[in-house]
């Protein structure tokens, strides 16, 4: 089938990720304007903020208007669902830094990494975790001045 | 042009002390590891060197730090090719082309391309600096708020106009860079978008958004993937095709002149360097080709543009520090500090009393990018063995060094939270046909033209009319909205030829 005798099929999640941006953008400008209408505030921040917001008027009516393309390449939802595990895992790690110290979040997150990214062999996940966690432990406290809660080294 | 006799003593100096050639080698080292280690920038790295050249006489510290320099500047490109990481904001346009070389098994040859690129950069850009010292100094002190807002424009709409599915997409991505960009308080102290987090009022962090956009977001993508390059004859090393990269610069003579014209120029000018230098260089060199559709997908132009402009922008800022005693960025101040440390003074007395010296300083960074090729050719030959190690194990200790390096700059959580918040940002936006790093280049060059944008507002005493005082501002703005219509003019006829080709009869 030709691609413009292809049915509609809107993009939705592409809208919902532009108009979520689009919307973070309007609320940006309003505070923006609550800081001060001075020029010196809003010479490059307000129209940005409209171009942006122009645009996604753009955008938006084309995520509409899209026509299903039967030769796109499509993902699996088992693919899908492992990159946001993956997300996931990376957030828990970005959130548990200071609260676990640096080195037990990095060696939790280096196994789920492993296990996420498909390694199932033992020695693999008992021993490269801890290892690459004091690696990096203490690589960095040589190369930077600042220093990083730790839980256990 | 040239001094003679300051040149013959300058020989003579060099020849004659050991001491000014030992350094050299451990320098450039020193500079490719920690300029290939993201979070650490160059100037960081000449930092924790600088404190050993308190010992040394004045000649060999310099030319330690500088070889230091050199080498930082090629090191970033190594993980921008490699792992879509710019080691340092200078080799963000290198990831451009670089990285989709990387994955298309062409590794050998965007590194090749990057070190040679790198080391003719630094070559062309002390030719200068021998020859037109002066003169350039005297060209960048009548560079003022106009000209500054000027080139951070042009050089955002090169990019946010000609990258991504459409246009729209791109100028989207751009503004959204350059709304990030102006963030925290601004130079006339009104603190917007700061969402009360006190970290904020300084502006988003850029060096760990920009990891987060480029390589984090990417890593999420390759999740499902098992190596870097998935053809399994396409991972090897190979020096002759390291060095057959090497030759691809060398029959792009355009891309690499014009490159470290930039590079040189945009260098010289305090305050913008080699950050924005490479991806001047990059926009350029594509919206001259006569292919501009290949950049992006792995053109070797790319990485040669970027990379001949980032190398060359260091003698640029080598012109104004000697010349004028002002450090262009992070590393001709910690130069300077060195100069300091041994009872120097930069400016233009050092130039006239010590010429021999300087000139001693840029012959020994001709030999700096003559050993750079040797050196950086075995650094490579390690650095590629990453292309052989599997997702699983690279992809989670790529995070987590990342999120140390992220945490590196600031020494606080703010730059891990950065990263993560870009990371997902980033790789929403490339899922959908955004060009991230047009977020990027708005984020690096928001701030800068918005803080030029106020100077010459403040100038100008709020009559937009004056900047027709500033003819070179006027003639790039003009430049650029002839770029940005040909972009528009150009998606619109490929929409055309897709919709008649798809049309029936």
């Amino acid at each position: 089938m030709e691609r413009a005798q292809a049915p509609r099929q809107p993009a939705w999640a592409e809208l919902a990720v532009v108009t979520a941006l689009a919307a973070g953008v309007l609320a940006y400008l309003i505070e923006a304007r609550g800081v001060s209408l001075d020029p010196q505030n809003l010479l490059l921040l307000q129209p940005t903020a409209w171009l942006v917001l122009g645009l996604w008027v753009v955008i938006a009516a084309g995520c509409l208007m899209r026509r299903a393309d039967p030769a796109a390449p499509r993902e699996s939802a088992g693919e899908v669902l492992r990159v946001l595990t993956m997300v996931a895992a990376f957030g828990l790690f970005i959130a548990g830094l200071e609260r676990v110290g640096y080195d037990v979040a990095i060696c939790v997150f280096m196994l789920a990494g492993l296990l996420i990214g498909g390694e199932r062999h033992p020695a693999a996940l008992l021993l490269f975790p801890p290892i690459f966690t004091l690696a990096v432990v203490h690589g960095f406290r040589l190369l930077i001045p600042y220093p990083f809660p730790t839980g256990l080294l | 042009m040239i001094d003679t006799a300051a040149f013959a003593g300058a020989v003579a100096m060099l020849a004659g002390s050991l001491d000014a050639w030992v350094w050299v080698v451990p320098g450039l080292l020193i500079g490719l590891v920690f300029g290939a280690l993201p979070g650490i920038s160059v100037s960081m790295a000449m930092a924790l060197v600088l404190p050993a050249t308190l010992y040394m006489e004045f000649l060999p510290a310099i030319i330690f730090l500088t070889s230091v320099y050199t080498g930082a500047g090629f090191g970033g490109s190594i993980p921008a090719v490699l792992i879509n990481i710019p080691g340092t904001s200078s080799a963000v346009a290198t990831t451009f082309d670089g990285y989709p070389m990387a994955r298309q098994g062409r590794h050998n040859e965007a590194l090749g391309a990057a070190l040679f690129a790198s080391c003719i950069g630094v070559l062309i850009s002390y030719l200068v600096l021998l020859l037109l010292v002066q003169p350039m100094a005297e060209v960048v002190l009548r560079i003022g708020p106009y000209e500054m807002a000027a080139i951070g424009i042009w050089g955002m709409v090169l990019l946010g106009s000609i990258g991504g599915a459409s246009v729209a997409k791109g100028l989207f991505a751009a503004g959204l860079g350059i709304l990030f960009g102006t963030v925290g308080m601004n130079t006339a102290g009104y603190m917007r978008g700061d969402m009360g987090i006190p970290w904020l009022l300084d502006g988003i962090p850029t060096i760990p958004a920009m990891v987060g956009l480029l390589a984090a977001s990417q890593l999420f993508a390759l999740v499902n993937a098992k190596f870097i390059v998935e053809a399994e004859s396409e991972r090897r090393i190979s020096l002759r095709r390291i060095l057959a990269g090497g030759a691809m610069v060398l029959r792009s003579p355009l891309t690499l002149l014009r490159g470290s014209a930039i590079g040189v120029f945009v260098g010289a000018v305090p305050g913008i360097g080699s950050s924005i230098a490479n991806l001047l260089s990059y926009g350029e060199a594509k919206r001259s080709a006569a292919d501009p559709s290949a950049f992006g997908k792995g053109d070797v132009r790319g990485v040669i543009a970027a990379e001949s402009a980032n190398s060359s922008s260091e003698g640029g800022s080598m012109a104004t520090m000697l010349a004028l005693g002002i450090p262009g960025g992070g590393a001709t101040a910690i130069l300077l500090a060195a100069f300091a440390m041994h009872n120097v003074i930069g400016g233009p007395r050092f130039m006239e009393q010590s010429r021999d010296v300087v000139y001693a300083i840029i012959l020994s960074n001709f030999a700096q990018a003559a050993i750079l090729v040797v050196v950086g050719t075995i650094f490579v030959y390690g650095a590629s063995t990453i292309v052989r190690l599997p997702l699983r194990y690279l992809i989670p200790s790529v995070l987590v060094v990342s999120t140390m390096g992220a945490f590196a700059i600031e020494g606080s959580i703010a730059g891990p939270i950065t990263l993560f918040v870009f990371a997902v940002l980033g790789w929403l936006l490339s899922r959908y046909g955004f060009p991230v790093a047009a977020v990027v280049v708005g984020l690096l060059l928001g701030r800068l033209i918005e803080t030029e944008m106020l100077r010459a507002w403040q100038l100008a005493g709020g009559d937009p009319w004056y900047v027709l005082n500033y003819p070179w501002a006027v003639a790039i703005v003009a430049l650029m909205l002839v770029s940005l219509a040909l972009s528009v003019r150009r998606d619109i006829r490929r929409r055309r030829a897709v919709r008649d080709a798809a049309s029936p009869g």
